[in-house]
């Protein structure tokens, strides 16, 4: 129970870091997806059920704060927690989370989800749907895998492994 | 059967959460028109907006340079604008106050610029940018919309010099508006002073000055100043009256010299009565 309530406010102070602190990260109109990383530490330290539930409960808490479509990033986080949560392994938690694997881990889930969300996202808009998915994926992905290194070096540290294993 | 049937759903339990997650996420995509979702979203939106208040030190902090930079460029320019909008209201007012004195005035006017000023406490002068082509001559009166500046002592062709009301070699014809006492107005290096106030003589605090018709100088009735100051002077038959002048000589920037030399019999009249009362 303990876990899920520290679940709980990891991710309402990760929302709140979303909507306050990050906006003024952004590069050229690109913001890092700061949930994202902790759906696959989620993933990979405790499996696909709970990662498949996290991205669900994530994404709906994201939808519900932003004036964007509700249900998408539910929907899309919720794929991403399953499919990352293929890369559970009770046996490399560790090695998972305290190497580059980590990262880019990060970045397939990270390129699913965005490919998921943008391809939605940008339908009935002006101009190519699929040039404007690439686009915003590449550059939504890159940035949340640089920001997913911070965490990969204390997972390193908290699991003493060495980031390049 | 139904055993069974819970088995397999067990065993695929994964693909079951994630399809019940899918369903319901793609529900909630077909009703973000609704009215009670809407009603959610505003409450988690209030209720984020409390978090992000508390939070809002670190976009403060982040912003802080930028929104520095924007202020004081703003702040530059706004202050550039008031100072050309201030200046332009002072030059209106000063203007309008002139024009209304020039009206007024019986004497022919004309109006000069300050172009120098020497205030070195006892030897107080401007300097005009109007000279003899400009028909003015030596003891010529200068005043302002404010009252009595002083009087031209020196002209070339295109400038000239006068002696302000606050210099030791002004003197001049005054009296007190309400109780029409005379006396002679002087600068003593420190203060404008009204010399010659007999004792029993009505003079307060806040008294009007305005030159006297005795003066051979000045036109009668120009303002000089306010009495800020009497006092009772031990062993002496007269008052010690302190003058604020009514010219603020440290801002004056536009006079008008009245084109009217004095009575040159008068003058030395006065003058022979400067001699004889004394500084």
């Amino acid at each position: 129970m303990e876990r899920y309530l520290r679940s709980a406010l990891i991710a309402v102070a990760l929302l709140l870091l979303q909507t306050t602190f990050i906006p003024y990260l952004s590069i050229a109109g690109y913001l890092p997806d700061i949930f994202l990383p902790w759906l696959i530490f989620v993933a990979l330290r405790r499996g696909q059920i709970e990662s498949t539930v996290s991205g669900f409960a994530v994404g709906l808490l994201q939808d519900i704060v932003a004036t964007q479509f509700l249900g998408l990033a539910a929907f899309s986080k919720t794929l991403t927690g399953f499919i990352a949560g293929y890369f559970f392994h009770e046996n490399q938690v560790g090695q998972n989370l305290g190497t580059y694997r980590y990262v880019l881990l990060v970045m397939l889930g990270s390129v699913i989800h965005n490919l998921v969300y943008f391809l939605i996202f940008f339908q009935g808009t002006e101009g190519s749907v699929v040039l404007s998915t690439i686009q915003a994926s590449a550059a939504t992905t890159l940035y949340t895998a640089v920001i997913s290194v911070l965490p990969m070096f204390g997972f390193s540290q908290r699991y003493h492994t060495s980031w390049a294993q | 059967m139904v055993q069974r049937i819970y088995d397999i759903l067990f065993a695929l339990r994964e693909y079951v959460l994630l399809s019940v997650l899918l369903i319901v996420s793609l529900i909630l995509l077909s009703l973000n028109d609704n009215v009670q979702i809407k009603s959610i979203r505003s409450f988690a939106t209030i209720v984020l907006g409390v978090g992000q208040d508390q939070l809002s030190f670190i976009s403060n902090y982040f912003g802080l340079k930028r929104e520095n930079e924007l202020l004081r460029r703003v702040n530059i320019e706004l202050a550039d604008q008031a100072n050309q909008l201030r200046e332009a209201k002072l030059e209106n007012l000063r203007l309008r106050q002139m024009v209304g004195l020039r009206e007024q005035s019986q004497y022919s006017l004309v109006a000069a610029k300050v172009i120098g000023k020497n205030l070195t406490l006892l030897r107080n002068t401007l300097t005009l940018d109007l000279g003899a082509v400009d028909s003015v001559r030596e003891q010529m009166p200068v005043v302002s919309e404010a009252g009595l500046v002083g009087v031209v002592v020196a002209v070339s062709d295109h400038y000239s010099v006068i002696n302000i009301v606050p210099n030791v070699d002004f003197r001049a014809s005054v009296k007190v508006q309400r109780s029409r006492v005379d006396g002679i107005l002087a600068w003593d290096g420190k203060s404008l002073m009204l010399k010659n106030v007999a004792k029993t003589l009505d003079v307060k605090n806040g008294d009007v000055l305005i030159t006297s018709e005795y003066s051979s100088m000045f036109p009668q009735g120009i303002r000089v100043g306010i009495v800020s100051e009497v006092t009772e002077q031990e062993g002496t038959l007269f008052k010690s009256v302190t003058i604020a002048p009514a010219v603020d000589f440290v801002k004056l920037e536009e006079v008008f010299v009245i084109l009217a030399t004095p009575n040159a019999e008068r003058l030395e009249l006065d003058q022979r009565a400067h001699q004889r009362f004394g500084r």
